[in-house]
């Protein structure tokens, strides 16, 4: 098997003034993952010909490091939405892979709560292993802390996730939670523990950057595992005598923390990464066949029949003029946001449908970004403009040329680019340049994709976000679904309505002059 | 939240405040699909989908 120990083991700090002991040195292993998103499988990343990751590879070195002294295994967070190895199955593919590799506790991350709550609740009852979440109210089943006693010393996990839970899943997903803040929650729990345990270890959702500033602000915690911005920590830091770890994302790396203590102290710390890379003669441990079991569901699902098309669907010219394939999926992304109108780049499109039963592998292959559903308020002026941007390459088929719902306008190719759009209509009315309208479209092109700048710019002009009758909206920023990618809302709409017939109605009209 | 991007300032808005969405607004994606990796202010790598938070410092490399 190729391992590769991306650190030698740092020693990183002397966290007590070693008082000598009577009992002599212990050292106690913490392995950690973060950020798993449900990639079970190994993949390419972007820029890579090498295949990374593979929890089959990594649960192969737990149980190497596991028999060679004490070790715990625990994760901080986001591991049960993300692929479709977890999402086809709600993330319970995820617990049942946990419960099989022993973890011993997780912390919620925020995307544990995207399928919201009455399925995390079914998640967290599954799990043989306790769930974290220190500064989450309103949710029952969940502990604050759990305390594991190895070598004779008790070491608290204490978790915590990000404050910004509710500005990053649908509202509907947190409906009834609370999320209080970090920092004093964690005082207020090293406290509580004070004389319960020997050793506090704080398994965090916040992110580096803000496990860091938390190290310094806080004393008494011995070490942080961090998660949430997917950070590959080689050099573990020390701040205010805290140790800070991560261990980037996807089971693309192990983590693990050694913990030398005397006289229930800890009086050395080393942590490092283990690099993970698909191994050869992995294919019958128990977890590989989970792994496969579940990959094999994940091709059923996919070739599950959730309609029928009555016509070709086009997505092979989305580039270059209005389609059938277009409109429809324009259509299902402003009902779903109940906004005015759509815009989205034909390039989100990637294939056509053929006539006949649609499966959710076709769905999949027209939609396969991790792209989800927003709608911005954007002036009549402002659209026109996001129309001008889509139109200004036409004869190049960029993927930023529009398919739209809500929306009809003609166009003059040959005219100069920044004023081809002729008549535009919004809702079936003129439109007018200084209204406002509720445009849905998908986080790629809100946040500048295909260079389209105005929805950016739109929501720049936001005033704070408000929690506005319980849902959390920004003046300009109305809705948002970051838990669920376009591509299920496509499917869930199809299966909804099993029958579809899209034809295109002449939204986008060519004209000469 | 203003974060910066290659020491340029970028500004990000709750939920689309993750690395990708920072590269897509300082027009540096393809930079990234390409091959480059982005770090944080200190040397680490991130991976796309790594939450960013106000002030943070990413360099596309």
């Amino acid at each position: 098997m190729r391992r590769h120990l991306v650190i030698a083991l740092f020693l990183v700090l002397l966290l007590i003034s070693a008082g000598r002991a009577a009992g002599g040195q212990r050292v106690v292993s913490i392995l950690h993952i973060n950020d798993f998103h449900g990639f079970a499988e190994p993949y390419k990343p972007f820029g890579s010909d090498e295949l990374l990751g593979g929890i089959a590879s990594l649960a192969s070195e737990v149980e190497k490091l596991r028999a060679q002294r004490p070790t715990l295994l625990v994760s901080a967070g986001d591991m049960i939405q993300g692929n479709n190895w977890a999402n086809l199955f709600l993330g319970a593919s995820v617990i049942e892979l946990m419960n099989e590799m022993k973890f011993d506790a997780m912390v919620l991350g925020n995307h544990e709560f995207d399928f919201g709550t009455e399925v995390l609740r079914k998640r967290i009852s599954e799990a043989r292993f306790p769930v974290l979440g220190a500064n989450v109210g309103g949710l029952d089943l969940i502990r604050p802390y759990v305390i594991k006693e190895i070598e004779g010393v008790r070491i608290a996990f204490l978790g915590v996730v990000t404050e910004d839970v509710p500005l990053t899943t649908h509202p509907r997903n947190v409906s009834g939670l609370s999320f209080l803040p970090v920092a004093s929650t964690v005082e207020k729990y090293l406290e509580l523990l004070r004389g319960k345990a020997d050793i506090v270890v704080l398994l965090s959702h916040i992110g580096h950057a803000a496990d860091r500033d938390l190290a310094a602000k806080v004393n008494g915690i011995t070490a942080i595992i961090g998660g949430h911005s997917h950070t590959k920590v080689l050099n573990p830091v020390v701040i205010n005598n805290t140790v800070i770890v991560q261990a980037w994302e996807h089971g693309k790396a192990l983590g693990r923390l050694d913990l030398y203590i005397e006289d229930r102290k800890v009086v050395r710390a080393e942590s490092g990464l283990i690099e993970i890379r698909p191994a050869r003669e992995i294919t019958d441990s128990a977890v590989s066949r989970l792994v496969r079991k579940y990959s094999e569901k994940v091709d059923a699902v996919l070739d599950e029949q959730v309609g029928e098309a009555l016509t070709d669907l086009d997505g092979e010219h989305v580039r270059s003029q209005e389609t059938n394939l277009g409109d429809f999926i324009a259509d299902i992304m402003r009902q779903t946001a109940q906004a005015d109108a759509a815009i989205i780049g034909g390039g989100s499109i990637r294939t056509s449908i053929k006539k006949g039963k649609i499966r959710i592998k076709h769905v999949y292959a027209v939609s396969p970004f991790n792209n989800y559903i927003v709608a911005v308020r954007l002036t009549g002026r402002q659209v026109r403009e996001a129309l001008e941007h889509g139109l200004s390459a036409i004869d190049e088929g960029a993927g930023r040329f529009p398919q739209v719902s809500g929306i009809s306008f003609s166009y003059n190719r040959s005219a100069a680019v920044g004023s081809r759009v002729r008549e535009l209509m919004i809702a079936g009315l003129p439109a007018e340049p200084a209204r406002e309208y509720t445009i849905a479209t998908d986080d790629f092109l809100a946040a500048g994709g295909d260079g389209y700048k105005v929805f950016g710019e739109a929501v720049r002009a936001s005033k704070d976000f408000a929690d506005v009758g319980g849902t959390l909206k920004g003046e300009r920023l109305v809705y948002s679904n970051a838990g669920k990618w376009v591509r299920d809302v496509i499917a869930d709409h199809i299966k909804a309505v099993k029958i579809i017939a899209p034809t295109v109605v002449g939204r986008i009209r060519e004209v000469k002059d | 939240m203003n974060i910066s991007v290659n020491d340029c300032t970028v500004s990000l808005y709750p939920p689309m405040t993750t690395v990708r969405h920072a590269l897509l607004t300082a027009g540096l994606m393809e930079e990234f699909e390409s091959g480059k990796k982005v770090y944080d202010e200190w040397g680490n790598e991130t991976g796309l989908d790594g939450a960013l938070q106000e002030g943070a410092k990413i360099y596309v490399r």
